[in-house]
């Protein structure tokens, strides 16, 4: 339970632990003296109560040594507060943007993802923004989060301590998909990481599913024919596709040009069935014909 | 009810009019009372919807409504509910008497508030069913989202404001009133804490309100002339945003929960036939409550970005905060010292806000530490922290305060037995509901979400039967009460050995309270 | 307020409208934090912005509401004086300036608007975010000042109609103190405007 997955995460448990712990102590107390007080005298066993109305020093008492208490509590969660949010220099920097409703994570190279590769043992600083509204970017088992600002770089760091693959939430309410804004983490042997790293774009046609992943489309639509927040793209390319164009219903044909109107206007013909919320996102020209021609492939 | 009633009561005038024109400070508390529950019932269902779909994600309802659902449970439940309670029903029918007043400062005022509240509140439901929907922003509307989404959000954040006027001019009533109107005799260190409590939140809803309701302004505005005050495309600042808001939206969790601590602070020492200990702690902590509430709202922002040194100061003052909070509790519990206890409905529910709230308060100071905000923030974590204190505090102190002051406002007696029992399969299922979302929050299950990985799965379906717990109990609290409007035998003048001046006077009050104002003198009893 | 409170405890109808003031206080103070916030950190492009403002229209309107402020002051006295027919002339007047005051800024607005800078204006989309800041501010704080400002007038116009049918006299004339304390506060949030749109060039 307290188990420390990140050098973080030891930090955030021992703040937690003592807190929590005070905590407990302070409402046991409480609890028990109240029900002891209710047995001991209850109208039965005492019948008559006696009149006490003050106690100066009692009340001295109970202000000075919560007070106090207090104070111990705010320490403990502040210790280690300014490690935790100073990386150290040489911590690799990654790149992070929230999009409705996807995560892109970019690299020195300028290597794209959509899930988070990291080494292990070696401390990571992520660079946060956001595309559009507010999101906010935790690691569960890291104990970390911090927000996606639109206009604005925040930043978190963390080292991992060990193998694995862990969750990735969208923690700032950011609208429709808001609960499937998620992503994975996996840290990697370092050799591993370098090799990924370094590697370059092998199949044909992948540069067009990188392309779909790195550009968030993959947040809203799949690839495996399952519907997201829009419609898959499996079988997409010359089928028939029923579209509102300005409030008018028509069925035609998705192909290519159809297919470039979507992803420039998405506007301009929207899916039966679907809220009209697919943003216009940057994509060049050169891109498309990426896209396009992976679209086509995948039918 | 009226052929029960006694006969120089205020219930005496009949007629629809007589009663949505009074100006009569008890009947404007009925009415409050029974607006609020109502809306209270809805927020109830929505709740229990939220948590239908959480045990199986998109089988009844999908993931836009979700969203929908949830917005609307935080917009009815903080706006409509738990920030007006006390105050507007409890506040309006006890203030005036309990301070030896005829009426409150500005009774027509008091009226206007009224019709302020069930606008706002008319604005706020219409924002549900006209075209774009019910807005989907949760209670906090943040922008940038807010001023994007197409939902409703303009109506729903106008009628808020509305409910904010509404709220300032309650504030400026009720503290004219204790500034003005006090009996000869009542001096302010014999005002009853109820009071005393009504007079800290009276300020802070001076102090706090009128900056919400500039902001929602913003938000207005932004949505519809484009002004972008908090759009980073036109210069803006989001987290500015969230600045203004939390500076009311923390100030506003004392003025849910102050006028609570009020009650519990009138029926501990009733109940254990003592003075209250250590009034002057008491009356003293709730101002401190009050002022120090002011400058924590940052609290609420640990991970938007904002400067860390701006994180440490408020996390310290966070901190600060618990300690008049808990001399309150200390003294309660030093009040049953050697006291006589009789638990009755009312106590039972007092008691259980000490240890409720204790927990929920608690737990806000585990969430108020820097390095654990980081794990907990925008998680169920939260959610349970603030349902213990809201609900497990307000919440009970409103049931509490019902089966305290249920005589004298209808004249009548319930049942005892069934309160007893609705109480306790209350109290079971609140706990079941809320404390297996501490869990859920602990182990990373994000807030607001409409899905979420298997994992999570066992400790929501706890929650969700709790909620069916939870329903039942309240059920039949409301039952036995509404049964006693009707059904229940006379109430004597002072069934509990109340030394409040309401107990002083006929159950229900004749009109104008007092035949003539009393002179207070002498013990506070 | 003063409109609803019972007629003889004076103090209790003023607590009631100082603390109102007070929460109009709070109301404008949002605005002037954010105005704060964003001037320091845009300052140049609000340099630039203010030396757009029509300096003219402002120190008109500054003087005529300084007046009108006056004239009410005045007003009151001869309520109390009960001298009400001068005081109802007073109070005319400074409803009238106050009718001024919103005839120059509809002025002001419009010669902005013809220059196609308004809110979410394709003209104010392309200046500098800074300056786009600058003029939202610039319309929604005149503008909700300007709501006040009309308000007041219709207030002072049942003052005019109480004087004149004897509900304000020289005994009871709280409403019409009140309402004084209004149209000051009204005035007063205009003397703060005004340099921080007009004369920060
Ligand atoms: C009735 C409403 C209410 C009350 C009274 C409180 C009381 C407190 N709250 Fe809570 N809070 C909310 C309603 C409330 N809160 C809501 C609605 C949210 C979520 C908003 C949203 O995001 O939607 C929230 C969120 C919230 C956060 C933000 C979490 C996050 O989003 O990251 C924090 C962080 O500090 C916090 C802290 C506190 C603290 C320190 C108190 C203190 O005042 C508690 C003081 C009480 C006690 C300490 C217990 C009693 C005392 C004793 C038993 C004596 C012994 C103890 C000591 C002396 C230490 N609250
Ligand atoms: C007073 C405030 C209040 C109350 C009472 C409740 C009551 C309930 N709440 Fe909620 N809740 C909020 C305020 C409240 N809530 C807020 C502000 C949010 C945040 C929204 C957002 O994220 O924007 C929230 C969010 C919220 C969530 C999180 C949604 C999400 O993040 O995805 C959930 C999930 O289960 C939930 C559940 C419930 C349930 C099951 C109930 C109830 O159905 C349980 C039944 C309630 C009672 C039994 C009340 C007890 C009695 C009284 C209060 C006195 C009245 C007396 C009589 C009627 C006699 N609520
Ligand atoms: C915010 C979610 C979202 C994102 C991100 C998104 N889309 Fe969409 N997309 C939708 C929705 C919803 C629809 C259906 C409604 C419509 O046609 O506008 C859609 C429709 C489409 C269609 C037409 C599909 C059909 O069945 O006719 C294409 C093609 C498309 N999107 C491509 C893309 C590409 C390429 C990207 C990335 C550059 C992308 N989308 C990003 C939500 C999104
Ligand atoms: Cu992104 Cu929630
Ligand atoms: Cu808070």
């Amino acid at each position: 339970m307290f188990h420390a997955a990140s050098n973080i995460a030891a930090k955030v448990n021992e703040a937690f632990i003592f807190v929590t712990a005070a905590c407990v102590v302070l409402l046991v107390a409480v609890t028990i003296t109240m029900i002891f007080f209710l047995f001991r005298y209850n109208r039965k066993k005492n019948p008559v109560p006696s009149d006490i109305r003050e106690n100066t020093p009692l009340e001295i008492l109970w202000t000075v040594v919560p007070t106090i208490l207090v104070l111990g509590m705010f320490y403990f969660g502040w210790v280690n507060f300014g490690y935790i949010r100073n990386p150290p220099r040489d911590a690799i920097e990654i790149g992070v943007i929230g999009r409705q409703w996807s995560w892109a994570f970019t690299y020195a190279n300028g290597k794209q993802s959509d899930v988070l590769n990291v080494p292990v043992g070696r401390p990571v600083e992520l660079v946060l923004t956001s595309a559009d509204v507010i999101h906010s970017f935790f690691i569960p088992a890291y104990r970390v989060k911090e927000d996606c600002v639109p206009g604005m770089k925040t930043h978190m760091w963390f080292t991992a301590n060990e193998l694995g693959t862990y969750d990735i939430f969208c923690t700032e309410y950011c609208g429709l998909a808001h609960s499937h804004m998620r992503s994975t983490l996996n840290v990697m042997q370092v050799g591993d990481f370098e090799n990924w790293y370094e590697a370059e774009a092998a199949a044909p046609g992948a540069e067009g599913l990188k392309l779909l992943q790195s550009k968030g489309c993959l947040g809203c639509h799949t690839t495996d024919g399952t519907k997201k927040v829009g419609p898959t793209f499996k079988g997409l390319y010359d089928s028939m596709v029923t579209v509102i164009t300005n409030g008018k219903e028509r069925t035609i044909r998705a192909d290519e040009e159809y297919i470039r109107r979507s992803v420039l206007d998405p506007g301009a013909d929207v899916v039966k069935g679907y809220p009209n919320i697919m943003p216009t996102l940057p994509v060049t020209g050169k891109e498309l014909d990426e896209i396009v021609e992976y679209l086509d492939r995948l039918k | 009810m009226e052929d029960t009633m006694a006969d120089e009561s205020f219930y005496r005038e009949k007629g629809f009019r007589s009663w949505i024109m009074s100006t009569d400070h008890k009947r404007i508390g009925i009415q409050y009372l029974g607006a609020l529950l109502s809306f209270f019932s809805i927020g109830v269902l929505l709740g229990l919807l939220i948590r239908l779909n959480l045990i199986a994600p998109g089988l009844i309802i999908g993931q836009e409504a979700y969203n929908q659902v949830f917005s609307t449970h935080g917009i009815i439940m903080i706006f409509l509910f738990i920030i007006p309670g006390i105050p507007v029903a409890f506040g309006n029918f006890f203030l005036p008497i309990m301070i030896g007043a005829r009426d409150v400062a500005f009774p027509r005022l008091n009226r206007f508030t009224w019709w302020l509240y069930l606008t706002g509140a008319a604005i706020v439901a219409l924002s549900l069913f006209i075209a774009g929907g019910p807005p989907d922003t949760g209670w906090t509307f943040y922008a940038p989202y807010s001023i994007r989404t197409s939902a409703n959000v303009g109506l729903a954040v106008f009628g808020v404001f509305i409910l904010g006027f509404s709220s300032i001019l309650t504030g400026i009533n009720f503290v004219t009133t204790i500034h003005r109107l006090r009996a000869p005799g009542m001096t302010w260190f014999r005002l009853p804490l109820f009071v005393w409590t009504l007079y800290a939140t009276g300020w802070v809803q001076l102090l706090a309100t009128p900056v919400l309701a500039i902001t929602l302004v913003f938000i207005i505005l932004g949505r519809v002339f484009g002004v972008g005050f908090f759009d980073p495309s036109r210069g803006g600042d989001p987290i500015l945003y969230e600045h203004l808001f939390w500076t009311y939206s923390h100030p506003a969790v004392y003025i849910m929960v102050l006028p609570a601590m009020g009650v519990i602070s009138e029926v501990v020492p009733v109940f254990a036939r003592k003075a209250i200990f250590g009034y002057k702690a008491v009356a003293y902590s709730a101002l401190a409550i009050a002022g120090v509430g002011y400058f924590v709202w940052g609290h609420h922002m640990f991970t938007s970005g904002m400067s860390d040194t701006a994180r440490v100061i408020f996390s310290f003052i966070s901190f600060l905060v618990a300690v008049p909070s808990g001399i309150k509790i200390f003294n309660w519990v030093a009040t049953l010292y050697k006291g006589s206890i009789d638990m009755k409905p009312p106590m039972i529910f007092a008691l259980s806000f000490i240890f409720l709230f204790s927990i929920g308060g608690l737990t806000g100071l585990i969430i108020g530490s820097l390095a654990p905000n980081l794990q907990l923030h925008g998680t169920y974590f939260i959610v349970a922290h603030f349902h213990y204190v809201m609900f497990g505090g307000a919440g009970f102190a409103i049931l509490a305060g019902l089966h305290y002051w249920f005589p004298k406002m209808f004249g009548k007696m319930y049942k005892e037995r069934p309160a007893r029992i609705g109480w306790l399969i209350l109290f079971i299922g609140f706990n079941l509901l809320y404390f297996s979302m501490f869990i859920l929050g602990y182990e990373g299950m994000p807030r607001r979400y409409f899905d979420y990985p298997p994992k999570y799965f066992f400790w929501h379906l706890v929650s969700t039967i709790g909620s069916w717990i939870l329903a039942v109990g309240l059920a039949i609290i409301a039952w036995n009460l509404i049964r006693a409007v009707f059904r229940g035998e006379k109430a004597p003048m002072d069934p509990w050995g109340g030394r409040t001046l309401e107990w002083q006077i006929p159950s229900p009050p004749p009109s104008e309270n007092f035949g003539e104002i009393p002179v207070i003198s002498g013990e506070k009893d | 307020m003063q409109v609803v409170e019972e007629k003889r405890d004076y103090t209790k109808a003023k607590y009631g409208m100082w603390f109102f003031l007070f929460t109009e206080m709070l109301f404008f103070g949002g605005m002037f934090i954010l105005y704060s916030i964003y001037r320091s950190k845009y300052p140049h492009d609000f340099h630039l912005g203010a030396s757009q403002e029509n300096l003219l229209y402002g120190s008109i309107n500054t003087a005529v509401l300084l007046t009108s402020s006056l004239a009410l002051a005045v007003a009151v006295l001869a309520v109390r004086k009960g001298r009400y027919r001068f005081s109802i002339f007073l109070q005319a007047a400074t409803v009238l300036m106050g009718g001024i005051f919103l005839v120059i800024k509809y002025l002001e607005w419009s010669e902005k608007i013809s220059r196609g800078i308004y809110p979410n204006s394709p003209v104010l989309l392309r200046m500098d975010v800074g300056e786009i800041i600058f003029f939202g501010l610039y319309y929604v704080m005149t503008g909700i000042h300007g709501l006040h400002v009309f308000i007041g007038m219709i207030v002072i116009s049942f003052m005019v109609y109480f004087t004149a049918t004897g509900d304000i006299t020289s005994e009871n004339y709280s409403k019409m103190e009140n309402t004084g304390l209004y149209w000051h506060f009204v005035d007063i949030v205009w003397i703060y405007l005004f340099p921080l749109f007009y004369l920060i060039t």
